[in-house]
């Protein structure tokens, strides 16, 4: 009962992970840009989704529908102003450019709403489904988990059936080429790193129900956003997938067997394991653009 | 006009030394204003705040000298040093945390400038013999044996420990594990976590199957909040939760009926206990801030305040010491005298009080003499 228990749990919140690693390793593969920034942007999204529950009374999963296209504007119009800017320059100051960002984003933050976390409770936050055996499924951590799926597998039907998501993916094998073939690759960049926010700001907002909402509430999901991209493989939507859903797991399985104090150190040496047997990690490709 | 101008100098040269005296006094606050503990630092913050104005109010006048550790131990003993040697201050309310105060209560003796914490709860910080350390809160082995005494005779047989991996967590549960040997209790569980995690389902599965009396927390801030709601996912019904402060203690916390109601907790301070001027700050704090003060805000409150009256009449860190060693005072904390006992120096030995959540209220049920209502208990949803 424990093992499922763990199982499932580790999951339905390994869904979470995913999206929001999802949208950091779209990121990479068409930009080459590591997105540190990436955390506040999902900490925006909670926002997003608790002032909509709070002020508009709109339950936070359906807010959804307004907060990805206010987040895709807002990623888009960042990389037109900022980031397109460093996009051939070294990766030091492309990393500096996203952490100053977020910087600037969770300080204001910080001013705007204080440091008083917020907690967005809807009547299913702590409601569970029973299921034979007396596992117990979280109501919002399972919405959150289905959600994700539909995102994720309309971000595929995207990306492999319209020509933008072509485009997209050409960009991402190789950006000279693409740029060779008609694409307009800045134009894409902008998309990609819209659409990145937009999966950031959906990972926040889905969380929120479950977590609390704090301007450094984001920090703790960029590095494990970070470890799923290089777990999965740069650049791989499918890998940071599966990666999300790994880690999950193992940090809940680790939670189970060993110890919850333990369970960083465990998803930590897995991820130097990936990184030593298969450094492009799981999903990836030797030798993609560099 | 020349008897006018002696008349003059005479009145000036005689006002002098009363302007000297009325100078004010250097003090220093070292918080953490930002940081995953910038919540609980805001309610030391307001209380300092409060506590200046009242002196001020009664002609006191006082030069805070504020500082931010963030919550690092590493900034707070850089701000302590900063406030000794460059600011010159002569004495040093704060650090909040108990990683932040246990760092910088070991540099305190080498500056001979007192520090006296409010809020911090490890032990160890007043148990190293320090002369110019004071504590005013009651530290963490009271938390665990308060409440352990509090459920005493309703002889539950089990307990499972929760908690973070912090110095206030680890050293909280440490002794009351001590607590929980010497009444008899067999522990069934200990699941030690890393704080800020969206998902603590697994170690609550494994210690709703470990099937406790009681279940011991130590958490800060929002994972109580994140922890109590997915126990009451997985159907975690001890007889009891003990909180031993913190997280357990805010009025956010108790806004949370639905996992918040009965849950027990220990407190500094509750604004319904019969100590001077206590019932009175919380009206005027939730009059000024808007919302309920956390005992952290009175703890805060009453440091500066015994700090800032002794140092006016001090005026260096040496007598300061030797005032703050021999002082008595009686305020919204209750009484307070920085005595040595147990192998504790220069602490309070602070009365903990016991409360549980009624409908979002916060009432104190013990000590007797402290409180109006009666513990609840089993728990039930």
């Amino acid at each position: 009962m424990l093992f499922l228990q763990a199982l499932l749990s580790g999951i339905l919140t390994g869904g979470v992970y995913a999206l929001a690693g999802i949208g950091m390793s779209l990121v990479f593969g068409v930009m080459n840009i590591s997105n540190f920034a990436h955390g506040d942007l999902m900490m925006l999204g909670m926002y997003l989704a608790y002032f909509a529950f709070t002020l508009l009374h709109i339950d936070p999963y359906l807010s959804l529908i307004l907060i990805m296209p206010i987040a895709f504007l807002f990623g888009f119009m960042m990389e037109k102003v900022f980031i397109s800017r460093v996009i051939d320059h070294p990766h030091q100051n492309q990393i500096l450019l996203t952490v100053g960002l977020g910087l600037i984003m969770s300080n204001t933050a910080l001013l705007a709403f204080t440091s008083d976390p917020k907690i967005l409770t809807t009547s299913y936050s702590s409601s569970a489904f029973t299921i034979p055996g007396g596992i117990y499924l979280s109501v919002p951590l399972l919405i959150s988990f289905l959600i994700t799926c539909c995102i994720t597998a309309m971000l595929s039907l995207f990306l492999l059936k319209t020509s933008t998501g072509m485009a997209l993916r050409a960009t991402s094998q190789n950006r000279e080429a693409a740029q060779l073939m008609g694409i307009n690759v800045a134009k894409m960049s902008a998309i990609a790193f819209g659409i990145g926010t937009a999966l950031a700001a959906t990972a926040g907002a889905l969380i929120a129900p479950t977590y609390y909402i704090h301007p450094l509430a984001g920090h703790s999901f960029l590095l494990k956003a970070f470890t799923i991209c290089v777990l999965g493989g740069l650049g791989s939507v499918a890998g940071a997938g599966v990666g999300g859903l790994i880690i999950g797991v193992v940090e809940s399985m680790s939670s189970t067997y060993i110890s919850s104090d333990w369970k960083d150190v465990v998803v930590f040496v897995l991820f130097l394991a990936v990184l030593l047997l298969r450094p492009q990690g799981l999903f990836g490709k030797k030798g993609g653009q560099s | 006009m020349k008897k006018k101008l002696v008349l003059l100098v005479t009145a000036a040269l005689l006002a002098f030394p009363l302007l000297t005296s009325a100078a004010p006094v250097k003090i220093g606050f070292i918080n953490s204003i930002t940081g995953k503990e910038a919540q609980i630092g805001e309610n030391l913050t307001n209380g300092v705040a409060m506590a200046i104005e009242d002196l001020k109010a009664k002609g006191i006048q006082v030069d805070l000298v504020k500082e931010d550790d963030g919550g690092d131990p590493k900034n707070a003993l850089a701000a302590y040093e900063k406030l000794v040697t460059r600011d010159g201050v002569i004495g040093v309310v704060g650090p909040y945390t108990s990683g932040c105060a246990n760092v910088v209560a070991s540099r305190a003796d080498q500056y001979k400038v007192p520090l006296l914490v409010p809020a911090a709860a490890k032990e160890e910080i007043t148990m190293k013999g320090y002369k110019n350390v004071f504590r005013l809160n009651a530290p963490a082995n009271v938390y665990s044996s308060v409440l352990m005494k509090a459920v005493a005779p309703y002889k539950p047989t089990t307990i499972a420990y929760v908690y973070a991996a912090t110095d206030f967590g680890v050293s909280t549960v440490k002794t009351a594990q001590e607590n929980a040997l010497k009444m008899g209790l067999r522990e069934v569980a200990n699941e030690k976590y890393q704080q800020g995690q969206p998902d603590y389902r697994a170690s609550l599965a494994k210690v709703k199957a470990a099937n406790p009396d009681l279940v011991f927390l130590v958490s800060y801030d929002a994972d109580a909040i994140l922890l109590m709601r997915q126990a009451r996912e997985i159907g975690l019904t001890p007889k009891a939760f003990l909180g031993a402060g913190a997280g357990y203690t805010t009025a956010q916390f108790a806004r949370q009926t639905e996992i918040s109601n009965l849950v027990i907790s220990a407190t500094q301070w509750t604004d319904d206990v019969n100590w001077p001027g206590a019932a009175d700050f919380a009206l005027r704090y939730k009059a000024k801030y808007a919302k309920d003060p956390s005992y952290h805000a009175a703890c805060a409150y009453e440091a500066m305040r015994i700090m800032v009256i002794t140092a006016s009449t001090a005026k260096t860190a040496l007598k300061l010491q030797a005032a703050l060693k021999a002082g008595v005072w009686n305020g919204i904390m209750g009484p307070v005298k920085f005595a040595d006992y147990g192998g504790f120096t220069n602490q309070n030995n602070h009365s903990m009080l016991v409360q549980q959540i009624s409908g979002a209220r916060y009432e104190t049920v013990y000590p007797a003499q402290f409180s109006k209502k009666k513990l609840i208990y089993p728990f039930k949803r």
